[in-house]
């Protein structure tokens, strides 16, 4: 049963990963967009006297968001990809619930897109001569963990969700841009306005990229950051249920009515 | 002759009307709003809270500048789509094989798009002034009339150009959207060119838009020919030489695809 469970994840993320690897547009997503946008942050610091770039919102933010741009781009194209390709009706006409199969590969989704916060990390360390000694290490970790369980959330939820409409592509338009907008990638949460910071309460991104820019400013494990770790687990876990219920939706649509195909 | 002439420019106009329509991919104004505005709006904010948190204090250098650069949307991204497009879905074998000239067939596709991005900026600013409360009390109108048509027209250079890139390469929209972020960096929508790296300034010169967004700011400061005329025929003369580039490079492209009968199977 595990035994089935994981060569079907490792087959899964394989085939996936080969697809991320292969294409050049993913490796612009993950590398080469949040390297022009920290570089945008670098030159504006620079125009009003900062020599030295912001090692957490204008560094290490680039590898969030090249983490969250292929995560948008790529988990959102899952299901319609495969629709488009003819291999939708091969995974639904499977034994294997499709849930397991998009949920594998949002996760793989995300690994590829940690390669952006590696590659951020060592800008970090070997271009900007930054040292890491500072920071809460196990704040760090945990806050990551965190993230990563976010964006897989918001992941699942997102492929699900825009199965529905051949238009739902155009709302990645509206989805990268404002969640990095909202969730303060590359900058604090503290510079937007009282009613953007409570609309972006709602995303587990926000809560999870907070407390891991305030270990990495070295905070402590206090009741705050308890705190707010609790809200991204929470919040990420009613997208993951609101992605199940999607799911079955999208399930519905394929197996009872047909219709996904002829959307 | 009249004939001829007639000929020509039917196929210009019934080129640009369908190639805009069909091959800029939009089919709802819904889809359509949200590919012009969604993400330079976005991205406009974005990098105002950017600059607002590093401590620049011109947020309306990066408004102005981000308004302005909207044209690239159908100059460069539009323009190339509808020639990359060709192939994509799989019409490129016809247009090759028509003996339509391909002057009109080639440079059809940017008028819509032209008029469009000019539309676009149009609508866009005065909305800005509202949202941001931007005075334009010394704006010069008419100056400011023709830097827009100009800038809507500059930008499609870029675009001929990344058009056949993306009929060489299947990763031609990778190039042309890095190429479209890197605008962000290189003329002065951000950063003003003089506090760009020593390096990149040079850099700044070559590329179209430059001198255009440099005359559309000083106009909306109420700027007058003589202080602007120097800018745009600068303007004029990198936008010519861009299009005469991508239009021969469209030509090299379409002569060795017909001795190899290479670009539909890239």
């Amino acid at each position: 049963m595990i035994g089935n469970f994981l060569r079907l994840g490792i087959r899964q993320m394989n085939v996936q990963l080969r697809m991320r690897v292969l294409s050049l547009w993913s490796l612009a997503l993950f590398f080469t967009q949040p390297a022009i946008f920290s570089a945008i942050g670098m030159l504006l610091a620079r125009a009003v006297g900062n020599t030295r770039p912001d090692l957490v919102y204008t560094v290490l933010g680039a590898g969030i968001m090249g983490m969250w741009s292929g995560l948008v781009f790529t988990s959102t194209y899952d299901i319609r990809a495969d629709r488009r390709e003819g291999t939708l009706e091969l995974i639904v006409g499977s034994p294997t619930p499709l849930r397991r199969v998009v949920g594998f590969r949002s996760l793989l989704n995300i690994l590829a897109g940690s390669t952006s916060m590696l590659a951020a990390v060592a800008a970090a360390l070997f271009i900007f001569d930054y040292s890491f000694s500072g920071i809460n290490i196990p704040g760090v970790v945990i806050s990551f963990s965190l993230l990563l369980l976010a964006l897989w959330c918001m992941g699942i939820f997102l492929a699900n969700i825009l199965a529905w409409s051949r238009l739902s592509g155009t709302f990645v338009d509206l989805l990268e841009m404002p969640i990095a907008l909202l969730c303060g990638f590359m900058y604090p949460i503290s510079v937007l306005p009282a009613w953007m910071q409570q609309i972006s309460a709602v995303f587990p991104i926000r809560w999870g990229l907070e407390t891991l820019q305030d270990a990495l400013k070295g905070s402590l494990i206090d009741s705050a950051l308890v705190n707010k770790w609790l809200i991204a687990l929470g919040v990420s876990f009613v997208y993951y249920l609101l992605a199940r219920w999607f799911d079955r939706k999208v399930h519905d649509h394929i197996r009872i009515t047909g219709e996904l195909h002829s959307i | 002759m009249i004939k001829r002439l007639g000929h020509l420019f039917r196929l210009y106009f019934f080129q640009a009307w369908f190639s805009y329509r069909s091959l800029f991919a939009w089919s709802t104004p819904f889809s359509y709003a949200t590919s012009k505005f969604g993400f330079p709006f976005f991205a406009m904010l974005f990098f105002v809270f950017m600059g607002k948190f590093v401590g620049f204090l011109d947020p309306m250098f990066i408004v102005i500048g981000n308004i302005l650069m909207m044209p690239t949307t159908n100059g460069l991204y539009g323009i190339s789509m509808t020639i990359g497009n060709e192939r994509q879905f799989g019409a490129m074998s016809y247009l090759l094989g028509s003996p339509a000239p391909r002057a009109p067939l080639f440079l059809g596709r940017a008028f819509f798009h032209i008029l469009d991005g000019f539309v676009t900026v149009l609508v866009a600013l005065p909305i800005a002034m509202l949202i941001f409360h931007i005075d334009f009390a010394e704006v010069n109108l008419f100056m400011l009339a023709c830097c827009l048509v100009l800038l809507s027209i500059t930008t499609t250079g870029l675009g001929f150009i990344m058009g056949t890139v993306s009929l060489l390469s299947r990763d031609g929209w990778m190039f042309t959207n890095t190429l479209g972020q890197l605008l962000y960096i290189l003329i002065g929508v951000n950063i003003p060119i003089e506090r760009l790296p020593g390096f990149l300034q040079p850099l700044s010169g070559y590329l179209p838009m430059t001198r255009g967004i440099l005359a559309t700011r000083l106009a909306l400061g109420g700027a007058g020919w003589s202080e602007v005329a120097s800018l745009l025929a600068g303007e004029i003369l990198v936008a010519a030489v861009y299009m005469v580039f991508g239009y021969t490079l469209f030509r090299l492209v379409e002569r060795a695809s017909l001795s190899t009968g290479s670009l539909d199977s890239i």
